[in-house]
């Protein structure tokens, strides 16, 4: 009996082990072949090909291309589309996950570069969608001048008007910023830190897979406890990955 | 003995059904009385109980390895301040087989202008600001991927890429903003180690040495990264 337990235990520990090392997801061929390339893209040759019913282990993915393992151990890159022609053990189609939606995606990161006040901007941002139409949006930018540096961040909410446009779509947000300058050259800024609001005009498109774009006007309000305030224009450009 | 109670139970279990859904006909709409569901033998011990393992088929997800992280060194031609070592950090993210975005961090120290050399008690930058940094932001494109091939066994996955950015260059203790145009080779040594090949000129307008003027800094720098 202890002999019986100690080897179940044994397996049970055994299986444990090859369970966390090893869990990779494991495909059939169900189409006549499957072709394997010696790297992940569209001109690297087909060195080897897995028949109909054949095993094939997929490692990881590379964009478009998983590097997959033959059951003979030969190792090579397969094609998205050809490896969503697989099929699991059970039957079913092989889990490949879809390439999120633009039209609802939910994260966003992205850089570029704009002009701040006559000044070269330099932008990078992060968004999260609320829903397909409405999202915050975390900027942070720096505004190089010849006469200042500025830092500023803000955070606001965005509105986008037709999300099902996948080329081009109108946005609208409104949001509050904070800068924080950095002058060149003398004499000092009688407030080197401010507050800022936003009103903002802008649209958005995709580009391919993950790959987006995005264009901004901007008009702020910088808040001073001066006799007047200033009104900085910003406009700007730039490339986002989509999640 | 096991039939007739087996068929006792079923009938039971008919009438039950019919009562149930009998009340759920005129009831419709209204939450069914809990009292007929009561009615079930309870002392009966149920004769076939059910020992219905779920098994729980778990898909591994597929590990996507699609950035990339290393680390460079070199040489930059700092402009009218002599050739100087750089080394800097690079991530990448790559979008498609053709596109990647990618930033780096680098730091240098510039050395002396001709004219310090020539009449040395002239300094145009104190020694703090000749401390040269940047940080780029780049949009790469793979323009031509293929094959590196070492001897008759061996061969490389690389590609010559162009990468273009912007950024803000330090240098004289004032930032700079920095255009960026950029050629180079990625030698993949495995399928997760890379070794890169860079050339990259840094654009900026700096009137440091008297007139405001367009300055080049062309760095040539070698690196390995590792794809996660």
């Amino acid at each position: 009996m202890r002999r019986l337990l100690a080897l179940l235990l044994l397996q049970a520990f055994n299986v444990g082990l090859v369970h966390a090392k090893e869990q990779l997801l494991e495909v059939v061929v169900s189409e006549p072949y499957l072709e394997m390339h010696s790297g992940p893209g569209r001109g690297y040759p087909v060195v080897y090909v897995v028949g109909r019913d054949e095993l094939v282990t997929v490692l990881y993915s590379r964009t478009e291309w998983y590097k997959v393992r033959a059951p003979r151990g030969q190792e090579g890159w397969v094609r998205r589309s050809d490896l969503a022609l697989t099929k699991l053990a059970s039957g079913e189609p092989a889990p490949i996950p879809p390439y999120p939606q633009f039209s609802s995606h939910r994260w966003e990161i992205g850089a570029g570069y704009g002009v701040f006040n006559h000044q070269n901007l330099v932008t990078t941002w992060g968004d999260f969608g609320l829903t397909d139409s409405l999202d915050i949006e975390f900027v942070l930018q720096q505004a190089l001048g010849t006469i200042d540096n500025r830092y500023i961040a803000s955070i606001g909410m965005r509105h986008t008007f037709i999300p099902e446009w996948k080329w081009f779509s109108p946005t609208a947000g409104i949001g509050t910023a904070y800068q924080y300058i950095d002058d060149k050259v003398p004499p000092k800024p009688l407030q080197t830190n401010n507050q800022l609001a936003y009103v903002s005009l802008g649209a958005r498109g995709f580009i391919t897979r993950r790959f987006m774009w995005r264009a901004d006007w901007r008009k702020y309000v910088t808040f001073t406890n001066q006799n007047q305030n200033e009104e900085p224009e910003e406009w700007k450009f730039g490339l986002a990955v989509f999640f | 003995m096991e039939i007739r109670l087996s068929s006792v139970l079923l009938a039971t279990s008919l009438l039950a059904t019919a009562l149930l859904s009998g009340c759920g006909w005129f009831h419709r709409g209204e939450k069914a009385p809990a009292q007929v569901v009561a009615d079930e033998p309870q002392s009966e011990p149920s004769i076939i109980e059910p020992q219905v393992n779920r098994r729980e088929v778990k898909t591994p997800k597929i590990k996507a390895k699609d950035f990339e992280l290393g680390g460079y060194f070199g040489a930059i031609s700092i402009q009218d301040f002599g050739t100087n070592p750089i080394y800097g950090v690079r991530a990448a993210y790559h979008v498609s087989e053709d596109i990647f975005l990618e930033g780096f961090l680098a730091r240098s120290k510039a050395g002396t202008t001709s004219l310090e050399d020539v009449f040395p008690d002239i300094t145009v930058v104190s020694d703090s600001g000749r401390r040269f940094t940047y940080y780029d932001l780049d949009v790469g494109y793979n323009v031509l991927p293929g094959e590196i091939f070492l001897g008759r066994g061996h061969a490389f996955n690389s590609a010559v890429y162009v990468t273009v950015g912007l950024g803000d260059v330090k240098f004289a203790d004032t930032d700079q903003f920095a255009l960026n145009f950029g050629v180079g080779e990625r030698l993949l040594i495995t399928d997760w180690l890379a070794m890169h090949m860079d050339v990259r000129d840094h654009v900026f307008e700096t009137d440091l040495t008297g007139r405001t003027k367009n300055v080049h800094n062309i760095e040539a720098t070698l690196g390995l990264t590792v794809f996660y």
